[in-house]
């Protein structure tokens, strides 16, 4: 049969985010593909070497949509480590778990992306609507669904009190029992097993060659995790509990993903448990003492690279962002090879590409 | 005479399918809103997308013959609509012969085969991908649903849908006795109709619109028209096959209970395209050919040998 390239992106109906895929296929068979990216690049690198230390905080935030906060939550640590400083024990709880809650909305909105893929229609409304209580849950603390503005350097701009305890505490029960039923229909559905199981499987050889980090890498039984390995306080006093799969197939991310949103669920009910008392914020310095550092956190896609350094002044002198989205990316050619044309989607969405966070 | 013109072009012609046609779209769209927490469109909604479709601007890829895409859904309305004059409704034939159901079938394969020659003449590659698709899963499909319709003509003794559907009223409804071929008749209508599960063809997240990607104004329009009527032509259909006539002491009953199996068919399309994922096209031939033939077959097997 005759080769013909489809385009896919920047625009259709199957991105959320503009990226543009030429794949080869023959029939029904990709012979395999080249991507094309850019179409979110804003330059923030470079815009915040022009902006102070306090107002970059801002400009981190909005690097991605769905993970802003623990791009801040890194930037933060980068920042105060320069300086110095550890903030007080409750701010970071309180960070720690802006970063859980996070971590299940992100997994809850890939689940129902992957489902909508398959054509799953109805599962993809249900976690969307459930995903609205983990955001509900942010807005009440922080103010804002997507943008929360939790962070400030020197620890977090907003208390907890009894109120919001049980508020939280409440939304996340009702959280658990809804996953619990949408899993447990994404896990035993026969459709959905039969689009998932099998595809595109990729070898932890190939994840270690290629530097792939976060679910992708765990669902292939690559056992990483940087909330355990190299941990960010307040994650080295609790016990993060590391999902992984050797399937490496598309189920076995979704499988990952799904017990993940679980521990996370867990992880927050503890979190509250365990929140000590005190401030939640330092006063500190508009100048950074000179240095460099490299903070690494684990972000729902996986490891969040940032490098800062700094030249005394008030404004960074270099500020370096390496997303997990990007090593996922570089591996997608490969995944693309000898798939299904209807696969592609199923491709696609298992390794939860994030543009906006590949690009800045 | 002046009856024919009223059977053409009112009851059960062209203004009452395509009525009916829209409320189908409406239930369907209500109902599965209703599965996925969604409040769903209004009643007027399906005769809103439709105006707005023909008040549109009918716009093509360059070179694309545009009297043969503008004729393709005109033949497919056409075939579906005379289709629908040989399917009784609620007990009323408005033209029958024996050998019907034959024409019937083939009436309504015909949307399906121009559907993919708007994909191939629209020279756009996702209906070119959308259009072979379509004619892959044709094959999947209608062997089983051909097999399974036969199994109400046997038992029914006679090859008119309206005939099948007075017998029932002596022998009792043919889904009793064929509930397995009732199930394949529904499998095999849903690949008919390109919905959820088997929207291969059509499936957004891999060949964008399938082959109608290229098309719009009231070209799309009428395409949409011609699904929506294709759909209560085949709920129709099942209905006078499987569930018969009933004859109650009041005709408005009869009427009532008529529309009721419409509704239950109309939930069961909806349900199922609410709670299933899409197949794969290999998939689809593997179910098809696997598993719904022989179980076609078993069916009629059973058929035949109880008429002995």
């Amino acid at each position: 049969m005759d080769k013909i390239s489809i385009p896919i992106g920047p625009q259709h109906p199957l991105l959320k985010e503009p990226l543009s895929m030429m794949v080869d296929i023959a029939g029904e068979k990709v012979l395999g593909g080249s991507l094309r990216l850019g179409y979110v690049h804003r330059g923030i690198e470079r815009l915040a070497q022009q902006r102070t230390y306090v107002q970059n905080v801002h400009l981190i935030e909005r690097i991605c949509g769905i993970c802003s906060h623990v791009h801040t939550t890194a930037y933060c640590y980068a920042v105060e480590a320069l300086l110095g400083i550890e903030i007080p024990p409750r701010a970071q709880y309180i960070r720690a778990l802006m970063c859980e809650l996070e971590r299940i909305h992100s997994h809850l909105l890939w689940l129902g992306i992957l489902a909508k893929h398959i054509g799953l229609e109805t599962i993809f409304m249900h976690t969307w609507h459930d995903r609205e209580m983990a955001l509900d849950i942010m807005e009440e603390i922080s103010g804002g669904r997507v943008s929360h503005a939790a962070n400030q350097i020197g620890g977090v701009r907003f208390d907890l009190d009894e109120e919001h305890g049980d508020m939280i505490r409440g939304i996340l029960k009702k959280l658990h029992s809804q996953v619990d039923g949408l899993l447990d229909i994404i896990e035993t559905e026969p459709a959905a097993i039969a689009r998932t199981k099998g595809v595109a499987p990729i070898s932890s050889d190939l994840i270690k060659a290629y530097g792939v980090v976060g679910p992708v890498a765990r669902a292939s039984g690559v056992d990483i995790d940087l909330r355990r390995d190299a941990p960010l306080p307040p994650y080295d006093k609790l016990q993060v509990k590391v999902v992984t799969h050797p399937g490496g197939d598309a189920w076995a991310r979704t499988y990952v993903r799904a017990e993940e949103t679980r521990v996370s669920l867990n992880l927050c009910e503890k979190i509250l448990e365990d929140l000590p008392e005190g401030d939640v914020s330092l006063r500190t310095p508009r100048r950074v003492p000179e240095g460099e550092v490299i903070i690494r956190s684990e972000a729902p896609r996986g490891e969040l690279f940032y490098y800062l350094r700094s030249d005394g002044s008030d404004k960074p002198a270099r500020l370096k962002v390496r997303t997990p989205t990007l090593a996922a990316l570089s591996l997608l050619p490969v995944q693309l090879a000898e798939i299904n044309v209807a696969d592609i989607p199923v491709v696609l969405a298992g390794v939860d590409l994030c543009i906006a966070c590949a690009d800045r | 005479m002046i009856r024919s013109v009223f059977n053409l072009l009112v009851f059960p012609g062209f203004i009452f399918l395509v009525l009916s046609g829209l409320t189908f779209e409406w239930l369907d769209r209500k109902f599965l809103a209703r599965f996925q927490r969604r409040v769903g469109p209004p009643w007027y909604q399906p005769l809103a997308d439709l105006i707005k479709l023909f008040s549109k601007e009918d716009l093509l890829p360059k070179n694309v013959n545009d009297f043969l895409a503008a004729l393709l859904p005109l033949v497919s309305l056409a075939a579906v609509l005379t289709a629908g004059l040989y399917v009784p409704i609620a007990g009323y034939k408005a033209f029958s012969f024996e050998g019907d159901l034959i024409v019937i079938i083939f009436l309504m394969s015909v949307p399906t085969l121009a559907y993919y020659l708007a994909g191939i003449i629209s020279l756009g590659i996702y209906s070119v991908l959308g259009g072979g698709r379509s004619l892959l899963q044709f094959f999947s499909y209608e062997v089983p649903l051909l097999i399974a319709l036969s199994g109400p003509a046997i038992l029914g003794g006679s090859w008119s849908v309206s005939s099948i559907m007075t017998s029932q009223g002596n022998l009792g409804s043919f889904i009793l006795f064929q509930p397995l071929g009732f199930v394949l008749a529904v499998v095999g209508l849903i690949g008919k109709l390109k919905r959820d599960p088997f929207d291969i063809p059509k499936a957004k997240s891999e060949v964008v619109g399938g082959s109608l990607t290229e098309f719009s104004g009231p070209t799309l329009g009428f395409w949409n028209l011609v699904m929506d009527i294709q759909a209560v032509i085949g709920i129709f259909l099942l209905i006078d096959l499987y569930f018969g006539w009933t004859k109650m002491s009041h005709p408005s009953l009869s009427i009532i209970i008529f529309i009721i199996e419409c509704l239950i068919l109309v939930l069961i399309l909806s349900g199922t395209s609410a709670i299933f994922a899409r197949l794969r096209i290999d998939q689809l031939a593997g179910l098809g050919w696997r598993i719904l033939v022989p179980l076609a077959l078993l069916q009629l097997g059973f058929i035949i040998l109880m008429g002995i």
